[in-house]
């Protein structure tokens, strides 16, 4: 029953991704590149990819981006690079995503070594968070020279790629495989360590030049009225467990899932590609206003889910759950083996000394008010996605390294 | 990145990397060269400067295409002399460029009608600072049949003008071989009895492209009329690596310094021309089609390559296939080698089917149920048809058995290719 949720769709071959390439069109100032958050560059590695360099395609993504398998499988390409894309005035934009994934599949058959750790500076950098962002920093620093211990609350690197994305789009061996890379430079990870319980934030600012907290949002928001329910389970816990067992849980026979972004598309697919026959997903915005984007609602519509748009949990009766309409008069009662909240997640800063709003930081940029400490990822400004974690874990490294001046002759 | 060291020396002069512009519209002017050279060229063959009172006159439009199904470009046709500038400003232009780009290699492409003129043009490009002089003696649309390709194809004329450059010149010379041509070597010897110091090759084939079906005349359409006129890219690799190739075996040539010309577009098909004796390269129609942007994936895919094959020098890698072409009646005929189907790959087209009913023994059979082919060896040849159709590349080397009566061992038979599909 697994095996749906396992695997990915498959990938190109070099005849096939060539025919994607050829319908690049090799633009001059290319828009894909410029829409890139991690100024990955896809249009200098298609050209790569067109010209029979695969090799060359995969070190301009892999010097641009430290997670480009991973970005290749789940960056939401029809915001960035695709939506840009000048091929749409022929008919529909390059497939991106797919040639990037092809390119860094060949990296790693390849057993290609792109990116090395730079000529020791002697400093050194604390990162709280083995999430994408944290993972871009560390390698950024390595590469520049600073020695870089990463502090990590869970049994396992990778955040939302190894605790939340599913399976059947993000293969946990990508994510093995390109954490172990980054380890392989010299990253130090050390596992089940809570930064403001298991150790101060003053240890690690005494022992390091600086800290770095990437904590993102990893908590689950709860809605008062489902606490305390035996039969209400978060979507993070949800597809954390489902992920670390490889589908194999216990399952439902029928499951409401509460919320309408790309969570609750991975929850409400999730469970139907294991074998739940009745899953329904009730979502606060109508079809028009949908957060989720157009791939992920595809997705979970191919898997028959059935989803009413406009609804909102009025009250909850252990398993049973009324809802209303927004906008109409309208009323509906379900009952449920399980409740599935993907309302949204939070940040968990607790005796960390930073000041977040919204579990965000109150202002742009890296910086906080101690010049010892910055931040990165989802609670930094900006986009919340992996694409986005790559980018700030790059200029926070860049702008770490411009305060401490490391490695002055690779600038 | 990977970063090796390309760099390579031709006929005495150090090219930081053996991609070079050929002489043609590319580098018409000093801006485009520099731009070639901030782009990553290593050196440039500047565009054909004939002497003062030729009169370049173009027509318009001048160029022509082939294509193949969805494929642009497949081949391209021009109907371009040489250049439009006046020599003056060509010569400013040269002596310009090896000003601001010293460690870049300026060639000087000249061309004219008497032995005068090519003396004179000689000494005039040497005195503006070019490192080297390509002789273009292979232009097929030249408007004089004193100049171009009608020279070229008559080794005594040739000698007689490589001798005027040398009297005008010393600087390293090569001579620019037209195709159009059966044999290339004599024209060649003449060329190096008449001093040339290497040659460059090829210059583009006469060809019709296309045929207009309303206005019954060649493409590119001048008033109603069209001429002959030189082929360029992709298409024309084969040909220009066959001339290559017979040069390189030619008693007396097997060392003979090579400029490599004729579609190139890639690092594969660089280190093609390298392996056929080519020691630099030179490019036109792909730059046309795409631009100067194209040397950064052919230099990081050689760069790649020689990192693969463990070579350090690119120089070692000259010539390398030579020995390995060899006249057809000294290949091995004992044995055949039966193709095999990778049924994973198999997508049930039937194209190997067409192709092996139509186009060669009818030895695969179809089932109409399963969609699939299945090969009956007794009638196979081995000819291999079916694997270069297949769209999904499932088709490959099998079993190899000796021919009947033939002796030999075939599992010491070599046909693997390292291809990338
Ligand atoms: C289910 C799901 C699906 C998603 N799908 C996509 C997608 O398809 N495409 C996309 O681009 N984005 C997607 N996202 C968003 C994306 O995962 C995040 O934007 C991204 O992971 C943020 O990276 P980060 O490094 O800031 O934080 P995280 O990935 O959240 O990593 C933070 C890490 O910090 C650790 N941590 C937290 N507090 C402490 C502490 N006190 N001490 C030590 N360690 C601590 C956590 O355990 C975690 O490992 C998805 C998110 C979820 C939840
Ligand atoms: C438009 C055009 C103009 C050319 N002009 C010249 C020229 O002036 N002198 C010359 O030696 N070759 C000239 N050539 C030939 C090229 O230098 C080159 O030998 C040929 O095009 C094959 O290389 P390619 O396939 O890379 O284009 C010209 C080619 C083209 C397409
Ligand atoms: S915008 Fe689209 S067509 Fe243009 S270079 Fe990028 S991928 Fe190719
Ligand atoms: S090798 Fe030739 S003869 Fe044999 S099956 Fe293929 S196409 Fe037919
Ligand atoms: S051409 Fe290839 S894919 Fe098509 S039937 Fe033959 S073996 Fe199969």
């Amino acid at each position: 029953m697994t095996k749906k949720y396992e695997t990915e769709t498959p990938g190109y071959t070099m005849t096939t991704v060539m025919e994607e390439a050829a319908r690049c069109l090799l633009c001059h100032d290319a828009p894909c590149s410029a829409a890139c958050p991690a100024h990955t560059d896809p249009a200098k590695f298609i050209r790569s990819v067109r010209f029979r360099n695969v090799k060359g395609a995969a070190e301009t993504i892999r010097e641009n981006n430290a997670l480009g398998a991973i970005c290749a499988r789940v960056c939401p390409t029809e915001k960035y690079c695709e939506l840009a894309c000048s091929r749409s005035g022929i008919d529909v934009p390059i497939d991106i995503g797919g040639i990037q994934r092809y390119v860094t599949d060949f990296e790693q058959a390849d057993d290609m070594h792109i990116l090395h750790a730079g000529d020791s500076n002697g400093m050194h950098i604390a990162i709280i968070g083995s999430g994408p962002a944290g993972l871009q920093a560390a390698t950024t620093l390595l590469e520049k020279g600073y020695s870089v211990d990463i502090y990590e609350k869970n049994a396992k690197a990778g955040g939302y790629l190894t605790y939340g994305i599913p399976e059947y789009r993000l293969p946990s061996n990508i994510v093995d495989y390109e954490i172990k890379r980054i380890t392989d430079m010299g990253a130090n990870i050390h596992f089940n360590t809570i930064i403001g319980k298991d150790m101060t934030m003053d240890q690690l600012k005494a022992e390091n030049d600086a800290v770095i907290v990437a904590i993102g949002a990893s908590e689950a928001k709860m809605l008062p009225m489902f606490e305390n329910n035996d039969a209400v389970e978060t979507a993070v816990s949800f597809l954390a467990r489902t992920k670390q067992a490889k589908g194999n849980i216990d399952l439902p026979d029928n499951a409401l899932v509460i919320g309408g972004g790309d969570v609750a598309m991975d929850v409400v697919t999730t469970l139907k590609k294991l074998g739940v026959e009745h899953v329904t997903d009730a979502v606060y915005e109508q079809f028009d206003e949908f957060r989720a984007s157009k791939k992920e609602l595809a997705g979970a519509e191919r898997e028959g889910v059935t989803i009413i748009d406009g609804y909102v949990p009025d009250s909850v009766n252990g398993h049973t759950v009324t809802l209303k309409h927004r906008h109409i008069n309208s009323e509906m009662t379900i009952e449920a083996d399980t409740i599935i909240l993907a309302i949204g997640q939070e940040t968990n800063a607790k005796n960390l000394g930073i000041k977040l709003e919204h579990g965000e930081a109150p202002s742009a940029g890296y910086k906080t008010h101690d010049p010892k400490v910055f931040i990165t990822g989802d609670i930094a400004q900006g986009d919340k996605t992996v694409v986005y974690a790559v980018q700030k874990g790059k200029e926070v490294a860049g702008e770490i390294d411009s305060i401490l001046g490391g490695n002055r002759d690779d600038q | 990145m990977i970063n090796k060291d390309i760099s390579i020396d031709f006929l005495g002069v150090h090219f930081e990397n053996p991609f070079c512009l050929s002489s043609s519209p590319v580098d018409n002017c000093y801006e485009m060269c520099a731009k070639a050279f901030d782009e990553g060229w290593g050196g440039i063959v500047f565009k054909t400067i004939g002497p003062e009172d030729f009169e370049v006159d173009e027509v318009s439009p001048r160029f022509d295409e082939l294509t193949k199904e969805a494929t642009p470009f497949v081949a391209f046709k021009n109907m371009e002399q040489i250049a439009e500038h006046p020599l003056k400003q060509n010569l400013a232009d040269l002596k310009k460029l090896k000003e601001n780009y010293p460690d870049k290699v300026v060639i000087a492409s000249i061309m004219g009608p008497t032995e005068k003129d090519w003396e004179e043009l000689a000494r005039l490009v040497t005195e503006a600072g070019a490192d080297m002089i390509e002789m273009n003696l292979s232009c097929p649309q030249m408007t004089s049949h004193a100049m171009g390709s009608d020279v070229g194809s008559n080794p005594p004329l040739v000698k007689k003008y490589c001798e005027a450059v040398k009297r005008g010149s010393d600087l390293p010379m090569m001579a620019k071989m037209t195709p159009n041509i059966t044999d290339m070597v004599p024209a060649a010897k003449a060329a190096l009895a008449g001093g040339a110091d290497g040659i460059a090759t090829i210059n583009t084939v006469k060809s019709i492209a296309n045929v207009d079906l309303e206005k019954k005349t060649a493409l590119p359409i001048v008033n109603g009329k069209s001429s002959v006129s030189g082929l360029s890219g992709k298409a024309v690799k084969p040909i220009a690596l066959r001339f290559i190739q017979q040069l390189r075996v030619a008693s007396g040539l097997e060392q003979l310094p090579i400029s490599g010309i004729g579609g190139i577009e890639t690092w594969e098909d660089a280190v093609e021309f390298i392996l056929m004796g080519s020691t630099t390269l030179q490019v036109t129609t792909a730059v046309m089609q795409y631009g100067y942007r194209i040397v950064e994936d052919m230099k990081n895919g050689l760069m790649h390559y020689m990192e693969e094959q463990g070579v350090e020098h690119l120089s070692e890698l000259v010539g390398l296939a030579n020995k390995n072409i060899v006249p057809a009646e000294d290949l091995d005929r004992d044995y055949k080698m039966y193709p095999e189907i990778d049924w994973d790959k198999c997508i049930g087209c039937g194209r190997c089917f067409i192709s092996c009913y139509d186009g060669a023994h009818q030895a695969i059979s179809w089932d109409e149920k399963t969609r699939r082919p299945s090969i009956d060896t007794s009638k196979c040849v081995g000819c291999h048809l079916c694997a270069l159709v297949c769209p999904v590349h499932a088709i490959h080397p099998g079993k190899i058995v000796m021919k009947e009566g033939r002796k030999g061992d075939p599992s010491k038979i070599d046909v693997v290719s390292q291809r990338l599909y």
